[in-house]
């Protein structure tokens, strides 16, 4: 399923949950629980070294599974309330296939949060997590019925008990139902009654959708919508733009403008209802199966000597970022960058990046230059992130 | 834009939409838009409201982007005639939607850039009269200046070659854009 903006909601997020899954495992091989800096940066460290196997296009867009797990990993830093809730869920020593579900449940919340905050930015309504959940599984329960349709034959009770009367012939809805636009919710309501479907279960997270046919025809309009738009325009705007930063000056202008002389009154949208908070039921839990090469990763590079040096040459002292941070050193400033923009950009100078990954080197690396230790690295870190976000902001 | 800057602008544009727990769309598309357009400015407290939700910064990402995409950027042309030794009177951009015309000659020479009333951005580029330049092949600028009201821009001719000369050693292509501020 494709929806405007959203990234993990397609086949290849199967690819994407193992591999989170597999690297997260390795990164809680040590006997203590990592805090959320640890794990971040270890799986990391893992994932930047992933093999050709995990190059593979994880999407319709072509985001790779590895650069799409890299992608949900840095949400997670930014969301560590759900790194919180992961971590209170866990029992003292978790055996693997525990650690593996919960891993697993993690990032299947994760998902559905970043596509909707995805799906929002792409097209200005609101969406919540569990919307987007729903969403797809109103597609799934399409699929589920183009597929019987389709083999009416093999189904003939089932296809008559959804369209609602007896088969004898091949159904004429079979040949009309192209596309997701064309399924008439009453369909999905009695394909669900039919075999104890998301709808008819004690269940009380689809409860919006429970008797609500328009509610269920207005939400595969959506996801039709898009799709037949997306299938006409494949590529992403976007990539267009020979600046992906020129919005900065709208932004910045649209904050500097001089107000009205008699503003009114602040037009803020209201909070929006969620139809969808009911509980999670949990999600679905796959084996994760096992890549050996990632299991070889060495454990901390040293950088060449003078790195610190050629680095500093490399900087722009001058500019708006290091001005802000000059007192911090530039360990912690390649640290920033890091943590904000990833360890590989191509707006980083050559001398900024360890010649034996291509990338910013490791928060280990860094803590090393900076001759403090990992924790410190961090705090100076995040505070000097807190006074540009303030710089930034006005 | 150097290097440094890019450095600068990639940090700013994350910093200014990195995540942050139980955001939500603060404001309007047609708020965001009446402010991008410079109709209906933000009130204090929008700008707050704004300033304080990454989401909504990224909506109003999404929507200056499609903005700029929307918008004329740049026309390219060539230098297509063969010199047959009579002065050059007007050069076309590929597109068609832009003539420079060359009147008058030696110290006096005069050159025009003409927007054809026919562009499908005719309207949106008079209305919002951006600074336009004329470049030739190697960078230089040949014309500097906002259109007038029929969608003209005048300036002396600046090289000490005449038209055709000039463009035959620069490279023999010229472009229309608009001028960075």
């Amino acid at each position: 399923m494709r929806l405007p903006g959203t990234r993990y909601q397609e086949h290849g997020w199967e690819q994407v949950r193992k591999l989170l899954g597999q690297c997260s495992l390795a990164a809680f091989a040590s006997p203590s629980l990592p805090g959320l800096d640890d794990y971040i940066e270890a799986v990391a460290a893992i994932l930047h070294q992933a093999g050709a196997r995990w190059q593979a296009p994880g999407n319709s867009y072509g985001d790779s599974v590895r650069d799409l797990a890299l992608t949900l990993l840095y949400e997670l830093q930014a969301r560590p309330g759900d790194w919180t809730a992961f971590c209170v869920t866990l029992p003292a020593a978790p055996g693997e296939a525990l650690l593996r579900k919960k891993i697993n449940d993690m990032y299947a919340t994760l998902r559905d949060k970043v596509d909707s905050d995805n799906y929002q930015a792409a097209c200005g309504r609101a969406c919540s997590p569990n919307r987007m959940y729903a969403y797809r599984m109103l597609d799934t329960a399409y699929h589920e019925v183009a597929r019987l349709f389709a083999d009416w034959r093999s189904h003939a009770a089932q296809v008559g008990a959804i369209l609602g009367r007896d088969i004898d012939a091949a159904p004429i809805e079979a040949r009309q139902m192209q596309s997701v636009g064309h399924c008439r919710p009453e369909w999905i309501l009695r394909w669900s009654a039919s075999c104890g479907g998301p709808l008819h279960t004690r269940s009380k997270r689809f409860d919006a959708l429970k008797d609500n046919p328009a509610k269920i025809k207005a939400m595969l309009d959506d996801i039709a919508e898009y799709e037949a738009l997306s299938a006409n325009l494949d590529a992403d705007w976007r990539h267009d733009l020979d600046d992906a930063t020129l919005w900065l000056d709208d932004y910045w202008r649209v904050l500097a403008a001089p107000e009205a002389a008699a503003p009114g009154p602040d037009r803020m949208l209201e909070e929006p209802l969620d139809d969808f908070a009911g509980l999670d039921d949990g999600v679905d839990n796959e084996p994760v199966d096992i890549d050996p090469a990632l299991d070889l990763i060495a454990a901390s590079v040293s950088l060449p000597p003078g790195f610190l040096q050629m680095a500093r040459l490399a900087e722009d002292q001058t500019s708006w970022a290091a001005r802000i941070m000059i007192e911090d050193g530039l360990p912690v400033r390649l640290a920033v960058h890091a943590k904000l923009t990833g360890v590989e950009d191509d707006a980083y100078p050559d001398a900024w990046c360890d010649p034996a990954t291509g990338a910013l080197p490791t928060m280990q690396q860094l803590a090393g230059l900076a001759g403090v230790s990992l924790p410190t690295l961090r705090k100076r870190r995040d505070a000097a992130i807190a006074r540009l976000l303030a710089a930034a902001r006005t | 834009m150097t290097a440094a800057d890019r450095l600068d602008r990639t940090l700013q544009a994350a910093l200014l939409v990195a995540p942050r727990e139980h955001d939500r769309l603060m404001l309007a598309d047609a708020v965001l838009l009446a402010a991008l357009d410079g109709a209906t400015p933000l009130s204090a407290g929008e700008r707050a409201a704004l300033a304080a939700s990454p989401l909504t910064i990224r909506r109003l990402r999404h929507l200056a982007n499609a903005r700029t995409a929307s918008q004329w950027r740049a026309s390219a042309g060539m230098l297509r005639a063969a010199d047959s030794g009579a002065p050059m009177a007007e050069l076309v951009t590929d597109d068609g939607f832009w003539t420079l015309h060359f009147i008058g000659s030696g110290a006096a020479m005069r050159v025009i850039l003409q927007l054809n009333a026919e562009a499908p951005f005719a309207r949106e580029v008079l209305a919002r009269q951006p600074m336009l330049q004329v470049v030739d092949g190697t960078g230089a600028v040949v014309l500097l200046g906002r259109l007038d009201a029929d969608g003209e821009c005048e300036s002396a001719w600046p090289f000490a070659l005449a038209p055709a000369q000039h463009f035959q050693q620069a490279g023999a292509v010229f472009s229309v854009e608009t001028a960075r501020p």
